[in-house]
């Protein structure tokens, strides 16, 4: 909201400079935005919160700054001499519409000289409007006053309005309407118009009509002045895409007593500039939304939570200089009704809010005594910085992407669940890449990370040639039948290792958070991931992620010009196990002793469970066994068979091993695997 | 064997073995005087050793003497040769040797600069004595909406400015939609503790603005609440005093001024002063009775501050970054610059 310096000097004294008072309002809650200084006049810019409707007219800055400054407030009174002609014998409106429309009033003015604006006019409204074209005294007049009470008025050429009434109606399906700015629009059920017996003149509260707007033939106008639902202006001017000062201040309350006082100042300065007789009465169809209420404050529930004393004394009047109408007053409570353009007064706790504001929140000290808490660094947090930290030494930058997606990421992969992806009504706008906004609308609720991050891995490829190695951690949103949705959060990551590099990262997370976690790896049927370089991760039978090279399928979906590798883990898993405070164990400060293998072994006999063999195999000695290498030799092996070369240490934690106690659990762990593998070793 | 004889070739092995000690350059040639002089199976004072068996009978004690006297000796010069081959430089200076070629690469990941910042707000949050909690990002309308004191004819509630889910949440036939502020949080923890509480809630929040510069459809917000008797909003504006100060440093200013949320009343909007200006950094205020009434509390026992953050604004203004949509795009070279 735009405020002229000079028209506000009209209702109160400003003797304070331009700084001292966007200052001061900023403080009591009109924002300063800026201020632009037109000739002696400054407009000035305040933001005004929706609460605030009555600082949408000049009347109501105005107002603030006689409560601050505590100086007089000059509101001008209207008198109005009217001709015989009543308006009601020859004219009539019918309301239809009361849950879109809640009061609609009506002026006349016969015999208007309809020309241009006076000078000090135009100028005044080109300090509030920027770039303000005056169109004519009349219709200058409506918005001046609109700008000086907040109330938006609108004047039709009495002579184009057909069947000697207005209806106010709900448009019907698909009506057509030819609004002042000359753009057709086509009505929708629920529109308020404003209409005559033939057809809508004005969609009420938002915009006029190209064919009964008032113009230089015009001799006789109807000056409306109304309060509609909010709520329809709200989605009207949405609907039409037509938002106008008058639709911004229609879409908060506006002040009743406002607006009859509107009506009136404006067909007074129509027939000071303008000239004309005014047709004695009003039609006032309608009720006004508005119900006084009475409310109490309690003095000293503002210690309570402004956390200062306020003088009792101060009190009344801040809230009297406001237009509170004080009921009771005595010295522990106060009894007020607040004025009709305060419709946001209607607690307790709003009377402490506006004598704290007024009084000065810059008051409240900011050294209270907030009393000690402790905290408790929980383990999500613990177990998230050791995988930042982890996967940051790995190489990986940490990503952030969008939680919507479009369909053909959502559909490519989702391992986490086969229910369809929660969609969102609204597509997310301007998230997409160039390369990829055709993709489809981003309303799909991402059920895994991965399509997103080889999306960021094209966008690298595509504009640095940078081989991207990022992960994210991140939730997916699985849909439930009966309940939210479940979030599990999610640690992907995309890169350019091989397999058994991925798979190595997942390997030390898990081990990273639980030295002790044995991970199966399974096969994975993910088209997106290559059959033979990729895995589902399980622990304990439960799957909890997958790794694996990213399928030439896959590239070609993603538009990726190099093989990548992903990966996906449940951060639960990896937090359900997690030991974040490890306990100490004695290390042995024996030597160990190493003896390597060389197995025979059938092909199908996965590493698990040969070294699993292996380990329980080797007795209490056992410390680790290590992979080297596989081997095939079909010549001396015959088909179906390869070598696994494998290293096996042992250490006492007592005494120092002898060549006999190693060659014995040597012994064990060939027989053991030649029971259980069908393994011989090499001769 | 005379003692004469004896000693004199007790006495060439000396000469002999001091010279191929001092002689020596390297560990191996050293190694390979001990090897040749005092080698446990062939060395040549073993050897000598042995000759002590031929030397007559009354002799022998002079002669074992001097046997001893020597193989120190030896055993000194190689002990001499040994260190002071450990304390030369071990090799001659290589001419091709570049010390300023490249170190082998090691590449660090870095941490989300949106991370980095949270984790700082979390920090310094959990020093003022708040702590961490987190809730879910698709909500219902109760507590994006309802709970927090936004009626349905809020214009908050628009649904072209909120991602609604097109499926409403079967159980309850609540309408679902992406979060639009982390306040839901407030309302989920209240519903389930009784007061006091202090708590910040960090993380995701959707509101369906067309990417540009400086808007983003999802963002993160940081919010802080506290409930308990007596609380004021001196205790609003302490906190807010500590947390600029430890996030901006010792002499930076703050101001609140009057704003409005349907949540809080009073409403404020926190300002810190930085290079000559306010800057606007958040809003905040004391919880509207009817929230504490719609969690179950008593609004006329207990009292309480809520205040919320734009952690990418916070972000930006930190690292000098301009264009949200940066932080989103994950251009490795963007996201290591921090």
């Amino acid at each position: 909201m735009i405020v002229s310096w000079n028209w506000l000097k009209d209702y109160v004294d400003l003797n304070m400079d331009h700084d001292e008072l966007v200052e001061r309002l900023t403080m009591s809650g009109l924002n300063h935005e800026g201020s632009k200084q037109i000739g002696d006049d400054f407009a000035i810019d305040l933001e005004v919160t929706s609460n605030r409707p009555d600082c949408l007219g000049h009347f109501g800055v105005a107002r603030e700054i006689a409560v601050l400054y505590q100086t007089e407030l000059n509101i001008p009174t209207v008198e109005l001499a009217s001709s015989k002609e009543k308006i009601a014998d020859s004219f009539k409106v019918e309301l239809d519409c009361e849950d879109l429309c809640y009061r609609f009033t009506a002026r006349l003015i016969r015999g208007v000289k309809v020309g241009p604006s006076p000078g000090w006019l135009v100028t005044r409204l080109q300090a509030v409007f920027p770039g303000y074209k005056s169109i004519n005294n009349v219709a200058d007049i409506t918005n001046y006053v609109m700008m000086e009470t907040g109330q938006p008025l609108h004047a039709f050429d009495y002579g184009k309005i057909k069947g000697g009434k207005i209806v106010v109606r709900s448009a019907t399906k698909d009506e057509e309407f030819l609004a002042i700015n000359h753009d057709r629009y086509r009505l929708d059920e629920g529109v308020c118009v404003i209409a005559d017996s033939e057809r809508p003149m004005a969609v009420g509260g938002v915009m006029g009509g190209a064919d009964s707007e008032v113009s230089e033939q015009t001799v006789d106008i109807l000056i409306e002045a109304a309060e509609f639902s909010p709520m329809s202006i709200r989605s009207t001017a949405r609907q039409l895409n037509l938002h106008s000062p008058a639709s911004h201040r229609f879409e908060r309350p506006i002040d009743p007593t406002g607006t009859d006082y509107a009506s009136q100042r404006c067909c007074q300065m129509i027939l000071d500039l303008a000239g004309g007789e005014l047709a004695g009465g009003i039609i006032d169809e309608g009720r006004s939304s508005f119900h006084a209420v009475e409310v109490t404050l309690r003095f000293r529930q503002l210690k309570r939570i402004l956390g200062i004393e306020i003088p009792a004394d101060v009190v009344p009047g801040i809230l009297a200089a406001l237009g509170c109408e004080i009921i009771k007053s005595d010295e522990s409570v106060l009894t007020v009704i607040p004025p009709t353009w305060r419709r946001d007064l209607s607690r307790e706790c709003d009377l402490i809010e506006e004598v704290g504001r007024i009084y000065g929140f810059d008051k409240i000290p900011e050294t209270a005594d907030v009393p000690m808490a402790a905290t408790v660094k929980r383990n999500e947090d613990r177990v998230a910085i050791k995988i930042r930290s982890l996967m940051t030494a790995a190489g990986f930058d940490e990503s952030m992407t969008a939680s919507l997606v479009p369909e053909p990421w959502s559909v490519e992969f989702s391992p986490w669940t086969d229910q369809a992806p929660l969609v969102s009504s609204q597509p997310m706008l301007g998230v997409l890449e160039k390369a990829s906004k055709d993709i489809g609308r981003v309303e799909f609720a991402r059920r895994s990370l991965v399509p997103s991050l080889l999306e960021s891995r094209r966008i690298n490829e595509h504009r640095g040639g940078e081989e991207a190695e990022l992960f994210e951690i991140a939730k997916v949103y699985l849909p439930n039948v009966d309940s939210l949705p479940s979030e599990p959060l999610k640690l992907s990551f995309v890169g350019s290792r091989d397999y058994y590099a991925m798979k190595g990262l997942v390997d030390a997370l898990f081990v990273e958070m639980n030295p002790g976690t044995k991970l199966d790896y399974k096969l994975c049927e993910e088209k997106i991931m290559n059959r033979s370089r990729g895995s589902v991760v399980q622990l304990n039978g439960k799957t909890v992620g997958f790794v694996g090279e990213v399928s030439s399928y896959g590239q070609a979906k993603f538009q990726l010009r190099k093989a990548c590798s992903v990966a996906e883990l449940d951060v639960s898993a990896l937090l359900m196990g997690a030991i974040l405070v490890p306990q100490h164990e004695k290390i042995s400060g024996q030597p160990p002793v190493t003896r390597d293998f060389n197995f025979v072994v059938d092909e199908s006999l996965r590493w698990n469970d040969l070294s699993k063999s292996v380990s329980e195999a080797a007795g209490e000695i056992f410390e680790s066994v290590e992979y080297v290498e596989t081997f095939r030799n079909t010549a001396k092996d015959g088909p179906d068979k390869k070598r696994i070369l494998l290293s096996v240490k042992f250490r006492s934690s007592s005494t120092t091993l002898t060549g006999e106690d190693a060659d014995h659990a040597c012994q064990s762990i060939i027989a053991s695997c030649r029971e259980k593998h069908d393994a011989s070793l090499v001769s | 064997m005379a003692l004469q004889e004896f000693v004199s070739e007790l006495e060439s092995l000396c000469t002999a073995a001091n010279e191929a000690f001092s002689k020596a350059e390297s560990g191996d040639q050293l190694e390979d005087g001990r090897v040749e002089f005092l080698g446990a199976k062939n060395g040549r004072l073993k050897s000598a050793q042995k000759l002590l068996g031929s030397v007559e009978k009354s002799d022998k004690p002079a002669a074992g003497q001097k046997l001893n006297q020597i193989k120190k000796a030896i055993q000194a010069a190689f002990e001499e040769a040994k260190s002071r081959l450990v304390n030369a430089v071990e090799d001659d200076l290589d001419e091709t040797f570049d010390p300023t070629l490249p170190g082998a690469p090691i590449r660090m990941g870095r941490l989300h600069p949106i991370t980095q910042t949270i984790e700082e707000l979390k920090d310094i949050m959990g020093r003022l004595g708040f702590s961490i909690e987190e809730g879910p990002e698709i909500e219902d309308d109760w507590h994006n909406f309802e709970a927090l004191n936004i009626p349905r004819e809020h214009p908050a509630r628009d649904p072209l400015d909120n991602f609604y889910l097109a499926t409403a949440n079967q159980n309850s036939g609540q309408p679902l939609l992406l979060r639009s502020q982390t306040s839901t949080v407030q309302i989920r923890v209240m519903e389930n503790t009784p007061p006091p509480i202090r708590i910040i809630s960090l993380g995701r929040v959707y509101r369906p603005d067309t990417a540009d510069r400086t808007h983003y459809p999802m963002f993160h917000q940081m919010e802080g609440l506290m409930i308990d008797v007596d609380v004021t909003m001196a205790d609003l504006k302490t906190v807010l005093r500590l947390f600029a100060t430890n996030y901006l440093g010792e002499d930076v200013r703050i101001r609140i001024r009057p704003s409005f949320f349907p949540f809080t009343e009073p409403s404020v909007e926190a300002d810190y002063y930085w290079n000559g200006k306010w800057v606007e950094f958040g809003g905040a205020g004391m919880v509207d009775p009817n929230v504490l009434q719609s969690v179950g509390y008593d609004p006329e026992t207990v009292s309480g501050f809520a205040f919320g953050l734009g952690v990418e604004r916070l972000c930006m203004r930190r690292h000098s970054i301009t264009d949200i949509r940066d932080l989103f795009t994950n251009e490795t070279r963007f996201l290591h610059q921090f």
